[in-house]
């Protein structure tokens, strides 16, 4: 039994009134309240199907029209999915990935397995970016304003007015045009790029983004003298130290070091990777860091530098026990990198400047780790361009006749000290290539209709610099092109975007003029073998950041001298997935915040601003000011306030808000307040009490039940969540399955043998990292609608799967564990036995089945569940929304999977439609299904590899053998309910001299809690489980 | 002063309460039997576009029901064949107004519709007749290679000018097999033939097939609704 106390939340851990208030109803607001007005359920019916399919036909259901193909293409199958490979950017980051099409639509991406860097997973980004080629909100046409009213337009208008132009440019080598893009790794663009400039040497070419990633690549030239990429291989690290870097949220090779470090840290096979995590904000690095110190942005630099201090010194000892929480983890940390030499990493975020860059480089350097594990590839794009206020001087000067910006919204996201706007309208001719029209598309006189990656040819370099490829899985869907088509048509040249690319990827690879390897290349998604060679530099002589002491000392707070942090890993990014409604309900990983963003701070902080969850508060940085709700998150340095950026915009659409047709932003722009001398941080922030407040829709302290049940929760947390240190583990491997006491289990009567497969699964919590993505995969695999923000307000959010996260320790300096909770299929399921009309009922392999045609809705099942997974339809979350065109949002659908109506539960059914399909295929081959042949969907994302799913009784499957691993437990197994999910116990691993710090674990029976289970045994027989 | 009814009306009693039973029955009776599978499903036959008689092909041409079906072993849907199909033996005159040797009934007003889908590509727009609900996941591969027979849902398809709902399809009606296929299965190779009979009786012939094929049909819910 742990004698750690674990927490959901700080109002939870203080009984604070509003909690109370929360656990007394079951839902927080009576459940068949229906919400007022219309606006409020827009976001309710985007996504979708209607069930009710009009009496029009009297009793029979409706008549079915049958449209076969004229000619149906070679090897289509209507009705069997198709798979593609394709590789495209998605925020930034060029993701190898495999789509599923479904008689012509794509209605899933997933990681492409074949990139075996990172092997069938993918981000939750990757995940919602289907919902977007859906979009109703998308762009139709070109359009053109004249004389303030908006004219649609045709491309061949485009392209006519384009020529036009040019031929105005030829005498001035094309002076009068600008280009503004967003950074891009693709060679076609590059090369169309470097052809404009051959034929319009005058035109310019400015790039701007919100995510600015340039600190890292002028570290490496302040370290090394040219420009070059880090890249980390974490399987060959045992010490890894992120400084200020989420190495597992929004670094680009976020998916790959997630799969490096879960494979690094499985104890049974003796190997156990250390994360040290110094940071500002939690991020999930900090999540899964063995130690966690939050430092302000501007003490970090101060800390690495003593860290290469005291390397450089004799010894270092260990610090006395009056020494401050940052002092052990430093001497921990200095003690550790001293005595793996080679082993280790230091990586360094992009927030951070670009002198820690070089300074961390120098560390490695230092302790050999460069060539080992930390190799440098040549930066490909490093042509130099005009940042965005390059381009507003440039605006300015007044020679710009023609703008052509492709993609981006830098109206939107511009620091406040750039005034793009103002700078712009002095430019004749603005154009916008844009998905869906967005506050820049307002500032233009023409809009142009972006292609969603998904319709068009494409190419990137993947993070490792292999050449990807994208290929369009289905036509436009509107009048619209892709930024190469663009491209072309501004060069005159035809507008034909497979030829274009083609043509580059001749250029990478002569052989590709072969249709055979051409075709090759288009089948898996990506040129083997084409990844860029790594490099060797050698460090030189810098000025670093200097050592110091500020870091050493508990923070104080300050109002007027706080810190202010600008994070992007929220679910909308930099905010062009605010019109998304799966991510923007999809809850962040530590704050569980949907559908908006607040000032996140400490409950020190917090406490010292006199400042509680939800009160709305001013944030003023100089003149800047916004206001926004505030947070309290455990773990927050103390000192610092972090927001996330991607809120507040006006013209996102009916999701993401547009203030034109009267729909409220979601969250707060904070872009007042970031300028572009502090992208990432600024010091000097005051927070002001407006004395109003503002509901945030969090989901941690859902599913709460009363006051005997939050006090069950407390005390069995531990349970839930079970965990040990590394040397705990290796003196009793099986910790877990001796935590819980408890008499022998016995079933009132006679239960099912499960001879033929029994499905099972498994979720690793030492792998764990938190990061959403299978809540995202189950959504779109599963069709599970979106409810909005009001709705998950009173807890009535439908993921099937949700990740609960724990804290646990001082709520400064805390730990967290996060677990994926989804329906266990219990074996003797509470669920069942109260079901009045048989609607969710047991199958003869395992699976608890629902059959939504038969519930009528009593919630009898949700209330008698214990894990509390099952989800209502209190409304009809796909019920129609006037003015959206439902043919169009219908296409998103899974049709595996039966689209759930009003009134009905629903619940996570270990993604059965593909357990049938492989049955079918096998069984139709004569063959049995493989071992490991069934993935759900959840499995198929995780980037750790967390989650494995199959038959229990087959004993080669990966499922089975984790059910008989050392660290398997059953969440609540003493109910006697017989799940079949597993967990396996996480393991920490900390620093010698700091596991005493740490609150201490034991395998035994001391706390009153325990002992009162096991009094209650009378038999005294007690069976470990 | 209250209005009493007379002593006499007292025999009416009776036969009032008896014709509200036998109403009620005969309400109840008329629901049940209206709402019956046998009322709603069977017999339903949509006009087709395209009179195109089963009969015709399937019975007296002896057109194998896979060659227009043919995805009906592979994937879930036994797919209506494209009009490329149709046009295989019916294609009309190509462009510079030779009509193929070949070609049957190439003038036919009634294939029309069929000559107009091959030269513009458009789809001919057919009825489905065989609807099943869409919580219901039937899957035709699962059956076909299993040998149930097309027959035993689609009845005698070869004896239909147009083709009608012949089984209700019902859940009572998918359940039934389920759980005692026996009579239902037939080698794989008599799969399509609609007229076949077994030699001896059904259940033995089924009973063998099932120990083959290693036939055991599933029952639970998520079997067919997920």
């Amino acid at each position: 039994m742990s004698s750690k106390t674990w927490y959901r939340s700080l109002a939870e851990l203080e009984n604070s009134t509003e909690f109370l208030e929360l656990m007394h109803r079951e839902f927080p607001k009576a459940a068949s309240e229906f919400p007022k007005g219309v606006s409020r359920r827009r976001w309710l019916q985007l996504m979708g199907a209607s069930l009710i399919l009009g009496g029009a036909a009297g009793c029979r259901f409706e008549q079915d029209t049958l449209a076969p193909a004229a000619t149906r293409p070679a090897n289509r199958i209507p009705g069997k999915p198709k798979f593609y490979n394709t590789s495209f950017e998605i925020a930034g980051v060029a993701q190898a990935l495999r789509a599923t099409s479904y008689d012509g639509r794509p209605i899933k991406l997933d990681g492409n397995p074949d990139y075996a860097a990172v092997g069938g997973a993918s981000t939750s980004y990757a995940q919602g970016t289907t919902l977007e080629l859906y979009d109703p909100d998308r762009g139709r046409t070109p359009t053109q304003l004249q004389d303030r009213s908006a004219i649609a337009r045709t491309w061949v208008d485009v392209d006519t007015f384009l020529a036009e132009s040019a031929k105005g440019w030829s005498g001035s080598q094309g002076a009068e045009l600008s280009v503004l893009a967003e950074p891009t790794s693709s060679p076609t663009i590059a090369r169309l790029r470097t052809e404009l400039q051959k034929r319009f040497p005058k035109a310019t070419w400015f790039e701007h983004t919100a995510v600015d990633q340039s600190n890292s690549l002028r570290g490496a030239e302040l370290a090394f003298g040219e420009v070059l990429r880090p890249q980390f291989d974490l399987s060959a690290a045992k010490v890894v130290v992120t400084i200020d870097c989420d190495l597992f949220g929004n670094h680009p090779d976020a998916l790959q070091l997630i799969r490096q470090y879960s494979a690094g840290r499985a104890p049974a096979e003796g190997k156990m990777i250390r994360l040290y995590s110094v940071e500002c904000e939690f991020t999930q690095a900090g999540m899964m860091a063995d130690h966690r110190l939050g430092l302000r942005p501007s003490e970090i630099a101060g800390f690495l530098a003593s860290v290469e201090a005291a390397l450089s010194e004799d010894s270092i000892h260990e610090p006395a026990k009056s020494a401050t929480y940052p002092q052990k983890v430093f001497a921990a940390l200095v003690d550790d990198l001293r005595k793996h030499p080679g082993q280790s990493v230091i990586a360094v975020g992009p927030a951070q400047p670009a002198a820690v860059h070089a300074l961390a480089h120098r560390i490695n350097s230092q302790l050999q780790n460069i060539g080992k594990t930390v190799t440098f590839v040549r930066e490909t794009n490093t042509t130099v361009n005009g940042s965005l206020a390059d381009f507003v001087s440039h605006a300015q000067a007044g020679t710009c006749q023609e703008l052509l910006i492709l993609g981006g919204n830098p109206a939107y996201n511009a620091p406040a000290d750039i005034d793009f706007a103002a700078s712009i309208k002095s430019i004749p001719n603005r154009m916008h290539l844009s998905l869906a029209p967005n506050e820049t598309s307002d500032l233009c006189n023409w809009f142009l209709s972006q292609s969603h990656p998904l319709e068009c040819w494409s190419d990137c370099r993947l993070s490792d610099g292999t050449y990807g490829l994208g290929q369009p899985l289905i036509a436009p869907l509107f009048e619209s092109r892709s930024t190469i088509e663009v491209l072309s048509s501004l060069l005159g040249l035809k507008v034909d975007g497979l030829n274009q690319v083609r043509r580059t990827a001749i250029e990478i690879d002569s052989g590709l003029k072969a249709d055979k390897e051409w075709k090759r290349v288009v089948h898996s998604g990506f040129l083997a073998d084409s990844a860029a060679s790594t490099v060797s530099p050698k460090i030189k002589a810098f000025d670093g950041p200097q050592a110091n002491d500020t870091w050493k000392a508990v923070a104080e707070v300050k109002n007027g001298d706080l810190e202010l942090v600008f994070s992007n890993n929220s679910s909308v990014f930099d905010g062009r997935f605010a019109n998304n409604a799966w991510l923007q309900e999809l809850p962040h990983p530590l704050t569980k915040l949907t559908w908006g963003n607040a000032a996140v701070m400490s409950p020190k902080t917090a406490a010292a601003l006199g400042v509680k969850d939800e009160d709305l508060v001013q944030l003023q940085v100089g003149k800047g000011k916004v206001e926004i709700p505030a947070y309290i998150l455990p773990g927050q340095a103390t000192g610092t306030v972090s927001v996330a950026i991607g809120y507040g915009r006006k013209k996102a659409g009916l999701v993401g808000g547009d203030t034109a047709n009267d729909i409220a932003p979601v969250g707060v722009n904070v872009s007042p307040l970031r300028t572009s001398q502090t992208l990432h941080s600024v010091k000097g922030l005051k927070v002001t009490q407006t004395g109003r407040t503002q509901k945030l829709s969090a989901t941690q302290d859902h599913y709460a039940i009363d006051k005997i049940g939050l006090e069950g929760i407390h005390e069995r947390i531990g349970d839930l969540v079970r965990e040990a240190n590394l040397d705990e583990f290796l003196h009793h491997p099986d910790f877990a399955q001796h935590k819980v006491h408890h008499p022998p289990l016995e079933s009132p009567w006679k239960e099912h043998s499960y001879d033929g497969h029994a499905w099972g699964m498994a979720i690793d919590l030492n792998k764990c990292i938190g990061c959403n993505a299978c809540m995202i995969a189950c959504q779109s695999e599963n069709n599970v609608p979106v409810v909005g923000a009001e709705q998950v307000q009173q807890n009535r959010e439908m993921h099937w799967l949700r990740v609960d996260r724990y804290f646990s320790g001082d709520p400064e300096q805390p730990t967290v564990i996060t677990q994926p909770v989804t329906c266990h299929h219990c074996e003797n399921a509470p669920c069942e036995q109260v079901c009045p009309v048989a609607a969710t009922v047991h199958s003869d392999e395992g699976l608890n089945d629902m059959a939504y045609n038969r519930c009528i809705g009593t919630r009898y099942c949700g209330n008698n569940c214990p894990y509390k997974v099952r989800r209502f339809n209190f409304l009809d979350y796909r019920g129609e929304l006037p003015g959206t065109n439902q043919d169009l949002t219908h296409l998103v659908l899974n049709p595996e999977v039966t689209v759930r109506s009003r009134g009905v539960m629903e619940k996570c059914t270990y993604c059965v439609q593909r357990i049938q399909n492989t049955r079918i295929t096998a069984s139709n081959k004569g063959r049995a299904i493989g071992a490991n042949e069934i993935q759900s969907a959840c499995q198929q994302v995780c980037p750790a590899q967390a989650i494995v799913f199959g038959d229990l009784n087959n004993p080669e499957s990966a499922v089975a053998k984790a059910h008989a691993d050392s660290r398997a437990y059953a969440m609540l197994e003493e109910l006697n309910v017989k799940p079949r999910t597993k967990y396996l116990a996480r393991i920490r691993n900390p620093h010698p001299w700091l596991a005493s710090d740490q609150d201490e674990h034991d395998h035994g029976h001391s706390t009153p809690a325990h002992a009162m289970k096991t009094q209650d045994h009378r038999c005294g027989q007690e069976a470990h489980v | 002063m209250h209005f009493s009814f007379p002593r006499w009306t007292n025999r009416f009693i009776l036969v009032c309460l008896g014709t509200l039973a036998v109403g009620g029955l005969y309400v109840g009776a008329v629901i049940y039997a209206a709402t019956a599978p046998e009322t709603l499903n069977v017999g339903h036959e949509p006009k087709q576009p395209i009179p195109f008689s089963h009969k015709l092909h399937a019975g007296q041409l002896k057109l194998d029901c896979r060659y227009c079906h043919n995805t009906v072993d592979k994937a879930a849907h036994a797919a209506v064949p494209p009009s490329a199909t149709c046009g295989n033996c019916h294609s009309g005159a190509d462009s510079k107004g030779n009509v193929p040797y070949s070609s049957v009934r190439s003038e036919s007003l009634l294939l029309t519709p069929l000559r107009q889908s091959l030269a513009n590509q458009d789809p001919i727009l057919w009825k489905r007749v065989h609807d099943l609900p869409d919580y219901v996941y039937f899957d035709h591969s699962a059956h076909v290679n299993r040998g149930v027979g097309c027959v035993s849902c689609h009845d005698r398809v070869d004896q239909m000018d147009v083709v009608s709902q012949a089984k209700t399809l019902s859940m009572t009606f998918c359940l039934d097999c389920h759980r005692n296929p026996e009579p239902h299965l037939r080698p794989l190779d008599k799969v399509t033939d609609l007229a076949w009979v077994p030699e001896t009786s059904a259940e033995e012939v089924g009973k063998k097939i099932k120990e083959d094929l290693g036939i055991r049909p599933r029952t639970n819910c998520s079997t067919c609704h997920r």
